[in-house]
């Protein structure tokens, strides 16, 4: 019933979105049949395609903090904070010095094949690491990410393409239109298996121990973790480039409110998820009108604010 | 004693008549951070501005030292040639000039921050522009250069061909409609206006704006492929970026090319013209840009 509710005002937003833009599209005018031949084309090849990548990028991008959070036994852990994020940066790199007009499957494989490897990394350079305390395991994902970053940024420099990546290291829907988004339905895929298996990462979030006495093969969940994550990663970073924090904000809202069973937690995620990004893009759109400015910085802000707010009300509330 | 006195009368006579023979042949180059003194023309010369060192090509002056960077093949003979680098457009590298002892430096922009660190080694002066101005900044700071190294009535004659061309462009502008300035990196778009780093199109040109409302930001402003439509100019002036700095990126034309921009009338036209943007982006303001970046527009406009 709650999520019934919550569906509806996702659609709410999601229809906001469809109908607000620098072109006036009339709600009114494409019912009654009126509209002319352009906003049905704006609405088609440019908003409808944008709404839809919006929702697919939040909901896949949160969905994927969660499994890392359960993956690392931390609740700072996101893709954009274990060194994911970096490495699917520095993939779209190299298949652009590869082939500068390389076809998305392309670019994407590298990115996943790179986020893959580097988010492997991470958990490998965790597992070594005897003192696992809550802090250090983002300090040493973000650490990972400044040196991944680094070499990209190295190679940039080098081949003068720094502002090819400032161009994906900031997330953004303005280019996003009909025939260019489309692998971000990937990401639902992965989503959704993401749902399929959620209980076995609810048991693999509890410890390898615990996970593996109930009979759970622990590596295999680990490694369609993995795949999931820098798969939904690289879908994003390839078709608008990164969205900081997004993983981190949602999981831990919901899981403050519901608890960590993911079977029940993971639909409000997804959709909370889509809910952030769109409305942050959709206040992106209004506050420079007809100008942009890009998700990721609204994001930045207001979802830290949100952060911060649920914090303190919880600590107030406990004291 | 006497004798003594004549001697010193004479010689700060002569001291003196010494420095008014040097002031006469003083040089005062008033630019962006205030004024330098050069005492006669100087002949090692380093560049951190590329809009000086086309100039100075154009002139046929010769450069000491210039910055590791991309230029156009026109100015290709200082990329290999073996005239010394000196760093880069942002970071001069200090003791690359101070051991080529030049007699003066020059910078802009990029470079302007380290003007007190170069003024330390050689006179130096800032000839930066900006987009409020800039063609008539950029014609002062060339007959500046033609004054310093004499070669005025070669300058003369530059400027006034690029005058005459660039007159031919207003005359165009004129009845061209409106024009919208685009962008394009890593597969992103942003739109500069009148005052905005390359608002010359505008202000200098006299192309009308396809939205007069563009704030005068150096670094643009982010827009949607929408907002191309709703403004539908009858020009679309194109700058690939990753193109002007020499790696070829998505090809912006590509990026153009989607359902919703071909509905424009610039592209249903074929108004959309990419410009050259290393002359534009990267050299700017110097003779053979300027008068290449006209040219440019004069031939594309000359379209019906």
């Amino acid at each position: 019933m709650r999520l019934t509710l919550a569906l509806i005002a996702l659609l709410c937003l999601g229809i906001t979105s469809l109908f607000f833009g620098v072109s006036d599209i009339s709600p009114l005018a494409l019912l009654s049949g009126e509209a002319d031949e352009k906003a049905v084309l704006v609405l088609l090849a440019s908003r409808l395609p944008r709404t839809l990548a919006l929702v697919l990028a939040g909901s896949g991008l949160a969905v994927c903090g969660t499994l890392m959070q359960m993956l690392a036994r931390n609740r700072f852990v996101e893709p954009s904070t274990a060194g994911t994020v970096e490495s699917a940066s520095l993939g779209m790199l190299i298949a652009l010095i590869i082939s500068p007009n390389m076809p998305v499957m392309g670019k994407m494989a590298f990115a996943a094949g790179f986020a893959l490897l580097g988010t492997a990394l991470f958990l490998a350079i965790l597992r070594r690491i005897p003192l696992r305390s809550v802090i250090m395991v983002p300090l040493v994902g973000l650490m990972l990410g400044g040196v991944i970053y680094s070499v990209a940024a190295f190679i940039a420099y080098r081949l003068n393409l720094m502002q090819s990546l400032a161009a994906f290291e900031s997330g953004d829907f303005s280019s996003v239109l009909r025939g260019r988004y489309e692998i971000l339905w990937l990401s639902l895929v992965m989503t959704i298996a993401a749902y399929v298996a959620a209980d076995r990462f609810t048991l693999a979030g509890l410890g390898e121990e615990f996970a593996t006495n109930l009979g759970l093969n622990y590596r295999r969940i680990m490694m369609l973790g993995l795949i999931i994550v820098s798969m939904v990663t690289a879908c994003v970073v390839v078709t608008a480039g990164v969205i900081p924090f997004l993983g981190l904000i949602v999981p831990n809202v919901i899981s403050m409110i519901m608890g960590d069973s993911l079977r029940r937690t993971l639909p409000w995620t997804a959709i909370l998820g889509a809910g952030l990004v769109l409305a942050c893009d959709i206040i992106g759109r209004i506050v420079v009108w007809p100008f942009e400015v890009p998700v990721g910085a609204v994001l930045g802000v207001l979802g830290s604010a949100f952060f911060l707010f649920l914090l303190f009300r919880r600590q107030s509330r406990a004291a | 004693m006497l004798l003594s006195t004549v001697r010193k009368f004479a010689l700060s006579a002569a001291l003196a008549l010494g420095a008014s023979q040097a002031l006469a042949a003083d040089i005062t180059i008033r630019h962006a951070q205030g004024e330098t003194k050069l005492a006669e023309t100087p002949k090692k010369v380093v560049t951190f501005d590329l809009a000086a060192l086309d100039t100075m090509d154009a002139l046929g002056v010769p450069v000491a030292g210039v910055p590791k960077a991309l230029m156009p093949d026109y100015l290709q003979k200082y990329v290999i040639g073996p005239v010394p680098k000196v760093g880069t457009l942002f970071e001069p590298d200090y003791e690359a000039i101070a051991e080529l002892q030049p007699d003066l430096i020059i910078v802009t922009a990029r470079s302007a921050s380290k003007f007190k660190e170069l003024s330390a080694i050689a006179p130096t002066v800032d000839l930066s522009v900006d987009g409020n101005d800039f063609l008539k900044q950029s014609e002062a700071n060339i007959r500046t250069l033609a004054k310093v190294f004499n070669k005025e009535s070669e300058a003369n004659r530059l400027i006034e061909k690029l005058n005459s061309s660039t007159a031919e462009l207003k005359q165009k502008t004129k009845n061209a409609g409106k024009g919208l300035l685009v962008l394009t990196t890593g597969g992103k778009m942003s739109t500069y206006g009148p005052g905005s780093r390359f608002g010359v199109l505008f202000s200098d040109y006299g192309m009308t704006p396809a939205d007069a409302t563009i704030k005068a930001d150096n670094h643009g402003q982010p827009i949607s492929y929408e907002y191309i439509l709703e403004k539908n100019p009858d020009w679309l002036f194109v700058i690939d970026r990753d193109a002007s700095i020499g790696n070829k990126g998505e090809a912006a034309s590509k990026l153009l090319d989607n359902d919703i921009v071909r509905r424009t009338t610039a592209w249903q036209k074929g108004h959309v013209v990419y410009l050259d943007g290393l002359s534009l982006y990267v050299v700017g303001g110097g003779l053979t840009a300027l008068q290449n970046t006209v040219d440019q527009l004069n031939t594309a406009l000359a379209k019906p």
